[in-house]
């Protein structure tokens, strides 16, 4: 049982403290509620640009890590479709410090052009290092725009393009800044050894004072319904193909969320998992095979991709991919492998509680989708799901009309 | 509240990190074990360590096959079962096989620390190697491999630890495709009967600790007498190679991978605590100067990092980054530019008291929590170290001037020595 204290400042900043004096650190975690899904499509991967500018400096500190560095903190951050996270751990007699500084950069960035055309760069090569410099990087590029015709999810956090990153005026990050980073606009969470009072008085103090803001409107187009299967073939210069499927899943909320989590348990949850052992182990047509949700807050993707072994046909593999799917619908004998993923789901939740930028980031995160008891009850709400639920969401969203397939040839066919 | 003055809260410095003492003691047999109390969950951290690494193989891969085809069957189980039981109680078990040692790590939920032990000692002592298991290990091996070839920042490092360490030892051999080939079952019998011994053993516990803990492990690992240590291992000498700058073309890589770096002193050496704060400054955080510089400043790359390793028989240090094909040469230049101002201008006040207290926080990070208070134990106790060398460490942080981090400097990044690996299309 994790027990917190949630509060909201006048400004409209929620806060969430969960002490744990088994530290000597505390960890504190600020999300702000803006991702790529909020980006103009003619400038994405601007919300990523933009959590590396929150690291120049802002209004009254020059250089953001040096201060924290100097009372023993560290920090990191990082955005995805949904979301921009920052977070930091510090020894406890010096988290005010941790206060002060994102309390300033939530108050106003130092935006310079100098740091924004250094940036670039750096992303540029985040860019090439990530996605174009290695093996099979490219597919999640190509992945996105062939599951999302129309809703923001189609490009990647990077950006669709490195000359939307590359155009990025000023005055632009400035808009952008003033759109979406306000108190009214993030989850502050603290962990660690501090208490709620402190934790109170000093969010009151660094944070109160800032005024809250408009927040530009979120309208976002609904992904229409997939109909038919998609697939596209691309060739590459790698060892061997790789295969990605993809379906349309409900959004995070939404009851199944738990079901898809479960089922992707089932096929790849482990070295025991169905596609391993039958796919990998049985029938040797994969070297590395993987399932999982994107579990992004609207309606995401369940992927399962892996690399096949050299003479092994794509078409074949599809095949088998689609029949261990299939064997979800068989309800014999499932009772056993079920207890085992929800067993497995209920020990990865106690270890992930032994970390307390875990709990912070956690705690954040349910609280935006509004519900932060999320963090005690997610292990009953796996346990919960039944045989009769899964074979009804594979009927429902596991079907090839649903489903897009990336087929990532290797050019080598020398090997085969 | 509207007055608020919006300048650094007062900086208290960083209380002497609390270094909790292992609890040492032996199972009836004499195997040691060590046990770190820890953290608020329910849960346990079991390690056994063996030295079984790569210096101790004969043939390339042979440590680390032995070491993942312990979990491919056993006399009792199948690969399949054995999985599926471990995934049943929710164990994670993590398998490895390092440079000096190999170990297996196993995490669970307290209320199923017997099944843990007991899976354990089925893996560790009765093994099976079938062979059918082995051929479709090594395949899918071959294919990891040739992907892990295809990445520019693997190709530099090979060649890097090639170049320090000698084509022919274990620490510097290249593994080549025609490698995977030659493990047999009997080979990786043979390797297991002489090094996954009870006398060859040790265990690291951290965690809430079961009560009954060392009863179990008693009843499964201590009631068997230990045979001699069998301490042979690799005869050929580090000898590392004449040539120091070497590239590897790689085409239509659109970033160049850099390694510069040498042999250098390890953990038992009193000069290493030192050594550990200048390459901090170098390149050891985010603060760092190379950081700074390239990243920061000119944004030639994401990243750029530098360390210092030890392993049982030597030691090394390299400077790591890739960076935009373009800026390869400007980048190798500021990296040398850097080297040298360690070398003949002395760090300021502001940045020493940065690096001493970033430091010292790390060192609150690595002893907190059950995880990483085992991490650090093993790391010191593989050297025959205790926490003294923490302490050492700590005492450095604290008191190390800049004259001291100059001749380090001067003593320890002697340009000449350094080797310079690069990787990449240009």
């Amino acid at each position: 049982m994790i027990n917190y204290k949630r509060f909201t400042l006048e400004n409209g900043l929620k806060v969430l403290v969960h002490e744990d004096r088994s530290t000597p650190l505390v960890a504190m975690n600020i999300l702000y509620d803006v991702g790529s899904r909020d980006e103009d499509p003619e400038m994405t991967g601007l919300a990523h640009l933009f959590e590396h500018l929150m690291f120049g400096g802002s209004k009254n500190i020059p250089d953001y890590d040096t201060p924290l560095q100097l009372v023993g903190g560290e920090n990191n951050a990082y955005t995805n479709n949904d979301i921009t996270n920052y977070y930091l751990t510090i020894p406890s007699e010096n988290i005010e410090t941790g206060f002060w500084l994102e309390s300033d950069r939530m108050l106003e960035l130092d935006f310079s052009q100098k740091n924004l055309d250094t940036q670039k760069n750096v992303v540029t090569e985040e860019y090439n290092q990530r996605y174009l410099n290695q093996p099979y990087g490219d597919a999640i590029l190509k992945l996105r725009p062939l599951a999302y015709k129309v809703h923001p999810y189609r490009w990647p956090t990077i950006g669709m393009d490195i000359a939307h990153i590359k155009n990025v005026e000023l005055e632009q990050v400035k808009t952008f800044f003033f759109s979406h980073y306000a108190p009214n606009n993030a989850i502050l969470t603290l962990t660690g050894n501090i208490n709620n009072y402190s934790a109170f008085k000093l969010s009151q103090k660094w944070f109160g004072p800032i005024e809250s803001r408009a927040i530009k409107p979120r309208n976002l187009p609904e992904e229409p319904a997939q109909t038919n299967e998609r697939i596209l073939n691309f060739e590459r210069d790698v060892p061997s193909d790789a295969l990605y499927k993809f379906w349309h899943i409900g959004p995070r909320i939404s009851k199944d969320f738990y079901t898809i989590d479960l089922i992707t348990d089932l096929l790849a949850g482990g070295e025991s998992g169905r596609l391993h052992t039958k796919l990998v182990r049985e029938k040797k047509l994969f070297s590395e095979i993987n399932a999982y949700m994107t579990a992004d807050i609207d309606p995401g993707l369940m992927v399962v991709q892996g690399k096949l072994m050299n003479g092994v046909e794509l078409q074949q593999a599809d095949n088998m991919i689609n029949d261990v799917i299939t064997g979800l619908l068989n309800q014999k004998d499932i009772g056993e492998e079920m207890e085992k993923v929800k067993n497995k789901f209920e020990s990865s939740t106690v270890f992930s509680r032994t970390s307390i930028l875990n709990k912070a980031a956690n705690l954040s995160f349910f609280e935006l989708l509004g519900n932060p008891e999320l963090i005690n009850n997610e292990v009953d709400t796996f346990r919960s799901v039944t045989p009769e639920m899964v074979s009804e969401t594979v009927s429902r969203y596991l079907v090839p009309s649903n489903c897009s397939t990336l087929n990532y040839i290797s050019t080598r066919k020398d090997r085969k | 509240m509207n007055n608020l003055q919006r300048v650094q809260p007062p900086v208290f410095p960083v209380e002497k990190v609390v270094i909790p003492e292992a609890k040492s003691l032996k199972l009836d047999n004499g195997i040691p074990v060590f046990l770190i109390e820890a953290g608020t969950e329910d849960i346990m951290r079991l390690e056994f360590v063996f030295k079984a690494g790569q210096i101790k193989e004969t043939l390339p891969l042979l440590a680390s096959t032995c070491n993942m085809m312990l979990s491919e069957g056993s006399q009792n189980y199948t690969s399949e079962e054995l999985n599926r039981i471990l995934d049943f109680y929710g164990i994670f078990m993590n398998q490895s096989a390092e440079r000096d040692s190999a170990n297996i790590t196993l995490f669970f939920l307290n209320k199923h620390i017997e099944k843990a032990l007991e899976l354990s000692h089925e893996v560790l002592f009765q093994p099976a190697f079938p062979e059918p298991e082995l051929n479709s290990l090594m395949k899918k091996r071959v294919l990891w491999y040739l992907v892990n070839m295809e990445k520019v920042q693997n190709l530099a490092m090979d060649q890097f630890f090639e170049s320090l360490f000698g084509k022919h030892h274990p620490y510097g051999y290249h593994i080549v495709e025609k490698d995977f080939e030659n493990i047999t079952p009997s080979i990786l019998t043979d390797f297991h009967s002489r090094y996954y011994t009870l006398s060859n053993l040790a265990v690291i516990i951290s965690g809430k600790i079961h009560e009954k803990t060392i009863e179990f492990l008693n009843a499964l690992f201590g009631n068997t007498s230990l045979k001699k240590l069998n301490n042979d291992g690799s005869d050929v000498l580090l000898k590392g190679e004449k040539q120091k700058k070497v590239h590897i073309h790689k085409s239509g890589a659109v970033q160049t991978s850099i390694k510069i770096g040498s042999t250098t002193i390890n953990k038992r050496s009193p000069d290493y605590p030192g050594l550990k704060i200048l390459d901090s400054i170098l390149g050891g955080y985010f603060g760092s100067r190379l950081m700074k510089n390239l990243r920061e400043e000119k944004g030639y790359t994401y990243g750029i990092s530098s360390s210092v390793s030890s392993f049982d028989l030597s030691g090394y240090k390299v400077i790591s980054t890739e960076v935009g094909s373009k800026y390869s040469q400007k980048s190798i230049d500021e990296i040398y530019k850097e080297i040298k101002m360690l070398q003949n201008v002395a760090v300021t006040k502001e940045e020493m008291s940065i690096v001493r207290n970033y430091m010292s926080g790390e060192m609150v990070r690595m002893f907190d929590g059950p995880f990483a208070l085992a991490e650090s134990f093993r790391s010191a106790w593989e050297f025959g170290l205790d926490n003294s060398y923490y302490h050492r460490l700590s005492e450095k942080i604290r008191t190390i001037e800049p004259d001291e981090i100059i001749e380090l400097a001067k003593k320890y990044y002697n340009i000449d020595e350094l080797y310079e690996i690069t990787a990449g299309s240009e």
